[in-house]
């Protein structure tokens, strides 16, 4: 045995041993009961946050039906985009992830804060996009970098194109991300934060087929997002196909005749009332809302007092001018205050109520009858016509050929213009009506207000001798192959009689084929009718006042209303050039172009 | 020699054996999902540390002993050297780097410290003034170097020595309040001035862990996730979705005793807890020469305990993560070698009891 140096007492080792072991024991048992309560007490819990760590439910965005013409050629479609996602729980250092995004998009950082902010009420794990239609470039260097750049996620997705660019832009209108506010609302309940949805045109009206249905996929994943396999997956469906009445080619031709000019044409098949072509100049390019669009960007587009974004065909608002005749003449007709044989004389300006009126050829028209004042446009005979008829009488009739209502076409946000009558004016101003007004709302002038697709209505009405098309640009919604709606065609009838739309139509073919102020419009072998328009418009308060120039700033809008053939017709069109000036040499020629663009196939002359 | 190996304690040592085995076998799932290696590394540190007990293991208790104090400053030498030409190693300037084999030096200070405060205390009755001094002295030295490398965990773990003293030795009271105020000094000071940014939220985030996710506040979160998810009979030896999929951290490190909740579950658990349990129960109970010998092995066999007790509490989220390992089972060679060490002095001194 070693020699033993051992001072302390037995009683001390023992009692030290005892505490040691006590404290060793309650230890353990501590130890038992803490892992007892969470392994086994609160396994359920925990089981469920382990499950929820690992599975992801991802939405699958479904790709927007396409939208076609009448001939099946592409409008809008979609295609592949990468999407930079950011998932918020895997942020490390927000600065960092800021500054990268902001590299990443090519926007600021305070822009892509905001994004961020919107997602407050969503869960940290779900997937906020920063920015669409990323370069493969960027895809690359993120997908080779998961692990430095743990919070981006790149998206495969469908996003919409519309490989026409600016084409008919303002028919097949653009899509753009829900708010929030939007979200509230019951109707969008089954749309998420960062879903499209249709803003305008035919992208809103047929939102809910063309939206198709979401997919959803689950996934398992690690702590850095990488999908290691997938455990389920419903795919998303495509949208349906919307095949509108629109004639791709007419359309391209119409648009590219306006080349400086801004104004709106629209075109209408009279056997079914189908659009063939919808033009409203200027225009923008649908496919900028489908990429993020910067704050500084949407603003010069909404804030342009050209107002690209607005489709001047259905909202553009505008004094009818001459055109307004064709419906006085048939009020006068039918209320039998005019007939065929009466006349006036026109000596260039006449006193009515004490203010002389003038007409627009100060050298007058001499004897006019109802032919020729169409023809000519003989203001005189009109404001004659108005002082016979009250503006009751004259509002009933507009109303009747469509004014002052909406057209009731398949597009959304139409204005409706305005008819005056005696009651709206004292609804409106507390003031009895002026009988020397209605001598102005006779040559379309006055409060009188229109629509260029109200006018296409009318003349189409004219066209058809009373039967009133409703004008429509969806010819059917084929889904699978099979049609899931289909546009038939509707008319109604307008309580005029059949004749007196006939003496309105022969001055109409006068106008175009007897030297009157449509002459421009004639083409040989067809038998074209229409009525020209020259309407004085701009005020100081117009916001275009101030972008034209000084000799375009007095410039009366052009019109042309027309249809052809005169017998059997086929096509009715309106065609509005704005500041364009004397309709017959504007707006006029230019509907002959169409007219030869649409029938060139097809003349045997 | 066939004495040695007839009173040598067997059963304690296969025990010691047992544990860096369960180890080994616990760090190659930790490494699974990345196809890591460090199973195959331990395996050589636990055979360098196995040389390393025998070596130790025969030599003389009073050598080592007489030993102590050089060990302890030349160990602080190597400290302080390494502050100016450490390799640095995720942020810590505590390795060195002698071929491809990393060496944490900071971890063998508490054997040679252990071993002079055990001769020190042996030499008085009572705390004084002086004493106390000298205690302070002997471990804020080492202390205060570990901090500034900076490891928290292994500072920590030293300081546990201090308590012990006082637990085995009769204190003026006086004193014990000053040791307390000092204790809160340091607290502050170390706070406002020591503390790295990341170790302030290592603590901070422990009192509010869902506000931050990928700090150690997420780090006790995912470790609660995977031992609570484990059940009585986990999910599988490979098969945990925490370890697996790499939610849980540090899984070969600090948070192995995760690992085998999830995928080894609460019987398992309380098997290794049986098993360190009687480990520590056996090692507290012997038989000694000299008053020097009971002390270290108290310092010693408790310095493990707390290691253990702090490492279990913070992985079920009773206490912030500390970055302090598992004794014998997390990975960590110079862990492992330096208690291999400690154990082959406390083996000697059990032995010297049936030495002639």
């Amino acid at each position: 045995m070693y020699p033993s140096k051992r001072k302390l007492s037995g009683a001390y080792v023992k009692r030290a041993a005892t505490v040691a072991a006590v404290i060793l024991f309650l230890i353990f048992l501590g130890f038992f009961a803490a892992f007892w309560n969470i392994q086994i007490v609160h396994n359920e819990y925990f089981r469920r946050l382990a499950v929820q760590n690992i599975t992801r439910s991802i939405d699958l965005t479904a790709p927007r039906g396409l939208i076609v013409d009448c001939k099946q050629k592409i409008l809008s479609e979609n295609k592949i985009n990468f999407t930079l996602y950011l998932v918020r729980e895997n942020v490390i250092d927000m600065k960092k992830t800021l500054r990268v995004a902001s590299f990443f998009s090519a926007r600021k950082v305070d822009a892509i804060r905001n994004i961020i902010a919107r997602y407050k009420k969503y869960p940290h794990f779900y997937r906020i996009s920063i920015k669409k239609n990323l370069a493969r470039d960027t895809v690359i260097f993120i997908e080779s970098r998961q692990e430095e750049f743990p919070e981006f996620v790149i998206g495969i997705e469908p996003t919409r194109t519309y490989p026409l660019g600016h084409c008919a832009a303002n028919v097949l209108g653009y899509i753009s991300e829900i708010s929030e506010s939007e979200l509230n609302s019951k109707k969008n309940r089954d749309y998420r934060l960062g879903d499209f949805v249709g803003r305008s045109g035919i992208e809103k009206q047929y939102e809910s087929y063309l939206r198709g249905i979401k997919g959803n996929q689950v996934v398992i994943k690690d702590n850095l997002e990488k999908i290691q396999k997938v455990e389920s997956e419903i795919k998303p469906v495509i949208g349906a196909t919307v095949v509108l009445t629109l004639d791709l080619e007419l359309q391209k031709f119409i648009e590219s005749l306006f080349v400086d000019q801004f104004g709106a044409v629209g075109v209408v098949d009279l056997q079914t009332g189908g659009i063939l072509a919808m033009v409203s100049k200027p225009d923008y390019d649908p496919e900028l809302f489908t990429q993020e669009m910067e704050r500084e960007q949407w603003l010069a587009l909404s804030n342009d007092p050209q107002n690209p974004l607005q489709n001047k065909f259905l909202q553009g608002i505008y004094s009818p001018g001459s055109v307004f005749k064709i419906i006085m003449a048939l009020a006068g007709l039918q209320e039998k205050v005019i007939t065929p044989a009466t006349t006036v004389h026109c000596s260039g300006s006449q006193d009515f109520y004490g203010r002389e009126f003038h007409c627009w050829n100060l050298g007058g028209h001499g004897t006019v009858d109802i032919f020729s004042a169409l023809q000519n446009s003989c203001n005189i005979f009109f404001y004659n016509l108005g002082k016979r008829l009250d503006i009751d009488t004259i509002a009933s009739y507009a109303r009747m050929m469509g004014l002052g209502n909406a057209s009731g076409i398949d597009m959304p946000a139409e204005n409706t213009g305005l008819v005056p009558s005696s009651d709206w004016k004292m609804r409106t101003m507390k003031q009895r009506w002026f009988p020397g007004e209605t001598i102005s709302v006779a040559i379309g002038h006055g409060s009188l207000s229109v629509t260029p697709v109200q006018l296409l209505k009318m003349i189409a009405t004219v066209a058809l001798r009373g039967r009133m098309p409703r004008l429509h640009l969806l010819q059917r919604i084929e889904k699978d192959g099979k049609n899931v709606m289909e546009f038939t065609p509707e008319f109604t009838s307008v309580p005029i009689a059949a004749e007196y739309f006939q003496i309105v139509v022969d001055g109409l073919f006068r106008v175009v084929n007897h030297e009157g102020t449509g002459r421009t419009a004639a083409i040989a072998g067809l038998d074209i009718c229409g009525k020209t328009g020259t309407s004085q418009i701009i005020a100081k308060d117009n916001p275009r006042y101030k972008i034209l120039t000084k000799e375009k700033r007095f410039m009366p809008n052009s019109w042309f209303v027309s249809f052809a053939p005169k017998d059997n017709p086929r096509l009715a069109m309106v065609v509005l050039v704005e500041n364009g000036g004397d309709a017959g040499v504007i707006a006029a020629p230019l509907a002959a172009k169409i007219y030869n663009k649409y029938f060139e196939n097809e003349r045997l002359f | 020699m066939k004495d040695y190996f007839k009173f040598f304690d067997k059963f304690t040592f296969s025990l010691l054996l047992l544990l860096p085995l369960i180890g080994i076998f616990l760090i190659y799932s930790a490494g699974f999902p990345l196809k890591e290696t460090n199973y195959l590394k331990q395996a050589a540190w636990l055979f360098f540390s196995l040389v390393a007990f025998f070596i130790v293991f025969s030599m003389k208790i009073d050598f080592i002993f007489r030993n102590a104090l050089a060990a302890y400053l030349g160990l602080l030498g190597i400290l302080a050297l390494q502050l100016f030409i450490g390799h640095t190693m995720a942020g810590t300037k505590s390795w060195f780097r002698l071929g491809s084999i990393g060496m944490q030096f900071s971890e063998f200070v508490k054997i040679p410290l252990a071993l002079f405060l055990a001769k020190i205390m042996a030499g008085f009755q009572l705390i004084g003034w002086k004493e106390f001094l000298k205690l302070i002295i002997l471990i804020a030295a080492p202390v205060f170097l570990i901090v500034l490398q900076p490891d928290l965990g292994v500072s920590f773990i030293l300081c546990s020595f201090f308590p012990v003293i006082v637990l085995l030795k009769k204190i003026r009271p006086f004193i014990l309040i000053a040791s307390l105020v000092l204790v809160l000094l340091c607290g502050i000071i170390g706070w406002n001035s020591l503390l790295k940014d990341y170790q302030k939220n290592r603590i901070v985030s422990f009192l509010n862990p869902a506000k931050y996710k990928t700090s150690s506040g997420y780090q006790i979160i995912q470790s609660r996730i995977a031992i609570g998810s484990g059940g009585l009979s986990g999910k599988g030896y490979l098969k945990g979705s925490q370890s697996q999929y790499q939610f849980l951290p540090a899984r070969h490190n600090d948070f192995i005793i995760s690992v085998i909740g999830e995928e080894l579950g609460f019987i398992s658990i309380a098997i290794l807890f049986f098993i360190f349990f009687v480990f520590f129960y056996r090692q507290f109970k012997f038989n000694f020469h000299n008053d020097e010998e009971f002390y270290f092995i108290y310092l010693f066999n408790s310095l493990i305990l707390f290691q253990f007790l702090i490492n279990v509490a913070m992985a079920i989220g009773y206490l912030p993560v500390l970055g302090i390992s598992l004794p014998f089972v997390s990975y960590g060679g110079s862990s492992l070698l330096s208690l291999f060490v400690g154990e082959a002095i406390m083996f000697r001194i059990k032995i010297n009891n049936y030495l002639t």
